[in-house]
């Protein structure tokens, strides 16, 4: 069986940690920003360069709405980044065929469904909130890729549920 | 495990040590050990052909089945 790499995962394991902090710096900064909306209204609308007369309250709802999703976003990604690091870990040590793995793949599924969930949640707001002069350029809609992705996670979790038992039935083997 | 490894008594027959049928049959002394030691949850005809051939018996000769409760491991 080939060995994997050990600078690619060296190398797997420091994006992570890398991207784990990012997703909180971003949580952190969404909640500063929701918390300056909440304090100083004008002064934030104003740096965001909202125009005067799309400064009322349903927009400023709306884009308050936004930030919240988006800090609902950042505990998910969280499990996805943090188990995917422990599954990496696993493939260091030689042995990711465990029933554990399989759990934790299955935890990454749904929490992948859940952003796509928040998604689309998003795109929605925004949609609402967006005006001619102001316009929320979210990307967002059905994207097949992800939905499949969110689908393969599922199967492969399953997948790697009965590899993880065929393979522990094999352990006791002579 | 309601199947009992005969390996000790036939080797004593033989006069042969694990470690002896270990190198003749080229299966580690450890997992020779675990069958030994009836801690094994399942054995190949390769492994049985095997030991066997070097030990000249029969299947039956290393395994015998008593009745009993199956252990938790058992599916």
């Amino acid at each position: 069986m080939p060995r994997p790499n050990p600078d690619a995962l060296a190398l797997t394991r420091r994006l992570l940690r890398v991207l784990i902090a990012l997703n909180l710096l971003m949580g952190a900064g969404i909640l500063l920003l929701l918390i300056a909306t909440l304090v100083a209204e004008g002064p934030v609308m104003e740096a965001l360069g909202v125009p005067t007369p799309d400064r009322n309250a349903g927009f400023v709802m709306g884009m308050r709405a936004i930030m919240v999703l988006g800090i609902a976003a950042v505990p998910i990604t969280h499990v996805v980044l943090t188990r995917l690091l422990t599954i990496v870990h696993t493939v260091g040590e030689g042995d990711p065929f465990v029933v554990e793995n399989a759990a934790r793949l299955q935890r990454i599924a749904w929490a992948v469904l859940g952003l796509e969930l928040l998604h689309l949640a998003i795109g929605a707001v925004a949609a609402r909130t967006s005006t001619d002069q102001t316009p929320i350029d979210i990307d967002w809609g059905l994207s097949l890729t992800r939905w499949v992705a969110v689908l393969l996670l599922f199967v492969l979790a399953r997948v790697f549920e009965q590899g993880a038992g065929m393979r522990e039935d094999l352990a006791g083997t002579v | 495990m309601p199947i009992m490894v005969k390996l000790d008594d036939v080797l004593y027959a033989r006069r042969m040590t694990l470690t002896e049928l270990s190198e003749r049959v080229g299966i580690t002394l450890a997992n020779l050990s675990i069958l030994k030691t009836g801690k094994a949850r399942a054995i190949r005809f390769s492994t049985l052909d095997a030991i066997c051939a070097v030990l000249q018996c029969q299947p039956a000769d290393l395994l015998e089945h008593v009745p009993g409760p199956p252990t938790p491991d058992d599916d």
